[in-house]
């Protein structure tokens, strides 16, 4: 063969590894979706939540299936550090003691493979702190392991169940026997990198992320929130309108979980809010022909509740300030202001999932609403309940007015039904819902998610009815079990249903639908799911003008919105145009825009949310350590046979390198 | 700058002016004239301007050691205390490190 020949050869087999050109990281590398990671979160004194290493904290898989199996790897692991593959039942607070009292697991990755009885890790008390007395008197999340609030200094991921097989898989192949050589042999390893930027608390990382000096400047963490919805029932477009007091319906917006990306939030607060949602519907339906009435009727939807009541917190801060709905009162600003002393009664809807009755907290000051909602009543079980309230926005009001009357409505007395509160499994089969998809409303039998939603909107809509026309209602108007079919529908199985596609506007409808998410998110990143929400409250709610074409009315008036919108659910490519009072309001704490605002005082939500820059999860075979060692061990002996081989280059460079005069320039 | 093609009185001028500006809180200029001029303080054969040259490098070290004491003292107190000096010490930092107090 000569050279010709053999450099062809040379030259195909180079092309034919092109055609599988991959780099040695992704050969190397198994890559995984890292969204569903545990993120840090920060309030004005801790750090919660988790984070890895920075650049990835990595540990040899084990996968456990029951306590005993990570009790053994704790006890026989040979191998520097593990990062467990464990069901999600053992996340308590006995394991992570374990876990932590022992410096040899560096992550958690979960696995789900069983259905749960209950799974929460809120606290006992939510939002203890925030509550009007303090306490945690009464445990309504008895089931709550609070580890949603542990600061935890590893990673934790939660992966599905193909992910699982090849962890699994990799597991079985290369580290499952032989646990006393795990130190002297190659191992499947994962490495979880989910490194958060903030630490300590929100008023350190907010300083440093203002820092003039800083010559890097970064920003470790933004403020949770998001924006509230609000609107009322009757436009306050006249004097006589203004001075009515106000019914207030609120709700809230907002779940959380332990990991990012999955917050479904079925229980609460979906249910309450398809509930809020049908009742606004019908309410407004009802009193189409009324022109007397003795109240309107405020409709509130709080967002970032979970954190320490963000959106009421807020929203009773700029009522007290003379800002809500907007900031002045002056001549080409017609909206009056609202202040929590209009408001006459608050009725708020908490977790209203099926249950085996309705139960009314009262506050201290007692309505004659109990009575009125009896008279309506279609539930075997109407209770009302007094003494300690459940944690619910209606603490931010009463903080300010401890004389406020109203109730919480729940399908609780004194412990949570839901048994899943803000957790990943507060899901569709969590409310047992299934979808009619059907315009025949007989067809949903009364069992259903959808009957019980309905029978409360029923009851409360004619309650608020007669609170404020005066009289009980004797139209031929029903509450519609068709949208509440369709409403349970967007929010728990399909973003992209007739309902958003009624009320999308454009903006909306070039968003892909898998960025909806109930969480409260960060100020700087919109919600969209809340402004979904907001725009079907408009629908609903509003009212159908003569179409001029544009939809908008000449002289701007903040008193209004114009949106087109769908005729119907049944036609939804016709469409009208709706006169809605529907807006937002910013549901940031006040904390984050008083100058001066001292943190310690604990008197507002602190809640930030860490930065980071990726949340990754790969998995890889680790070498052996004597394999690691030979590795740098060549690489350094290269290094210093090279540095004097070059030693000796050089100083003998004239006998090497013969120059024509040995003369450099500067010598000449 | 080749020292070996100097003459000796433009060497302590030179080792002189090195010492004087080192004052202008330059302990790095310390550090390079007694590294720089050492072989001519203490190895070299002696000549006149031996004696002067000599006393430049050993204040030079004496200066750069201070200094080296007083900085590494006070890194050494800051990296400490960062985290628990709080606004103080993110306020003089040029850089802070990421998840981290």
């Amino acid at each position: 063969m000569n050279l010709k020949d053999f450099l062809i050869i040379i030259l195909k087999l180079c092309l034919i590894n092109s055609g599988y050109a991959e780099r040695t990281k992704d050969q190397m590398y198994e890559i995984f979706d890292g969204r569903t990671t545990c993120f840090r979160r920060l309030n004005a004194t801790h750090q919660v939540g988790c984070s890895s290493k920075k650049g990835g904290s990595t540990g040899i898989i084990h996968y456990v299936e029951t306590l005993s199996d990570l009790n053994f790897i704790m006890e026989n692991g040979t191998g520097s550090s593990y990062i467990p593959v464990m069901p999600l039942q053992l996340l308590k607070p006995s394991t992570l003691k374990l876990i932590l009292d022992k410096n040899l697991i560096t992550g958690i990755v979960l696995y789900n493979n069983s259905a749960l009885e209950s799974y929460t890790h809120e606290r006992s008390c939510p939002n203890q702190m925030s509550n009007v007395d303090k306490t945690c008197n009464t445990a309504w999340n008895p089931d709550g392991s609070g580890i949603l609030y542990q600061d935890l200094p590893f990673p934790v991921h939660y992966v599905n169940d193909d992910d699982l097989d090849r962890m699994k898989a990799c597991f079985s192949k290369f580290n499952n026997y032989s646990y006393e050589t795990h130190s002297k042999r190659s191992l499947c390893s994962v490495e979880l990198d989910a490194f958060m930027f903030a630490s300590t608390n929100t008023p350190t990382c907010r300083r440093r992320s203002q820092s003039k000096t800083n010559l890097n400047p970064v920003k470790f963490c933004d403020p949770l929130g998001g924006e509230n919805v609000w609107s009322t029932l009757f436009p306050m477009d006249d004097e006589r309108a203004r001075s009515k007091s106000f019914v207030a319906l609120a709700a809230r917006l907002d779940t959380t979980s332990l990991f990012n990306g999955v917050f479904p939030g079925a229980a609460s607060p979906i249910a309450s809010l398809v509930t809020f949602l049908s009742t606004a519907d019908y309410l407004k339906r009802m009193v189409r022909d009324v022109h007397n009435y003795e109240m309107n009727v405020l409709f509130l939807l709080f967002n970032g509740e979970t954190y320490d009541y963000i959106g009421s917190q807020r929203v009773v801060y700029d009522m007290e300030r003379g800002e809500f709905p907007l900031k002045s009162e002056s001549e080409t600003n017609p909206m009056p202001l609202i202040r929590v002393k209009d408001i006459e009664l608050y009725l708020e809807l908490s977790h209203l999932s099926k249950g085996d009755g309705i139960f009314v907290h009262n506050t201290a000051e007692k309505s004659d609403f109990f009575s009125t909602l009896q008279s309506n009543n279609n539930f075997s079980r109407l209770e009302t309940v007094d003494g300690s309230i459940p944690p619910a926005s209606i603490h931010s009001f009463l903080k300010e007015n401890a004389k406020l009357r109203g109730a919480v409505i729940a399908n609780y007395k004194d412990a949570y039904v839901n048994k899943f509160f803000n957790s990943i499994f507060d899901n569709v089969s969590n409310v047992d819902y299934h979808y009619y998809n059907t315009s025949d409303y007989s067809t949903i039998p009364p069992d259903s998610i959808q009957s019980f939603t309905a029978n409360v909107s029923e009851m409360l809509a004619r309650s608020i009815y007669s609170k404020i026309v005066g009289r009980n209602y004797s139209g031929g108007e029903r509450v519609r079990i068709e949208l509440v079919d369709e409403l349970y529908n967007c929010y728990l199985l399909d973003a992209d249903c007739k309902v958003h596609q009624a009320v999308q506007r454009k903006k909306l409808r070039e968003t892909p639908y898998n960025s909806y998410g109930l969480y409260v998110g960060v100020t700087v990143v919109p919600n969209l799911l809340t402004y979904a929400i907001g725009l079907t409250l408009a629908w609903l709610t509003g009212d159908v003008m003569p179409d001029s074409g544009l939809c908008v009315k000449e002289n701007h008036t903040p008193l209004y919105q114009y949106f087109n919108m769908s005729e119907s659910l049944d036609n939804l490519n016709s469409t009208l145009c709706y006169r809605t009072t529907m807006n937002f309001s910013e549901a940031v704490s006040p904390a984050f825009i008083i100058d001066d605002y001292d943190w310690k005082s604990g008197k507002y939500s602190s809640w930030s949310e860490s930065t980071w820059k990726d949340l990754t999860v790969r998995m890889f075979l680790k070498p052996a350590p004597a394999h690691e060692r030979f590795t740098l061990a060549i690489g350094s002996i290269t290094m210093i046979m090279s540095m004097i081989v070059i030693y000796f280059v050089k100083t003998r460079a004239d006998v090497l390198f013969a120059t024509a005069e040995n003369c450099s320039p500067t010598n000449c | 700058m080749d020292l070996a093609k100097m003459s000796n009185d433009k060497k302590l001028y030179l080792c002189k002016w090195y010492f004087k500006v080192g004052f202008a809180f330059l302990p790095f200029l310390w550090m390079v004239n007694a590294i720089w001029f050492f072989t001519e303080a203490f190895r070299k054969p002696k000549y006149e301007e031996q004696q002067q040259i000599k006393r430049y490098v050993i204040f030079s070290t004496i200066g750069s050691v201070i200094w080296a004491i007083i900085i590494l003292s006070w890194v050494i107190a800051f990296q400490v205390n960062r985290a628990s000096w709080g606004e103080f010490a993110d306020n003089i930092s040029f850089i802070i490190p990421l998840g981290v107090p």
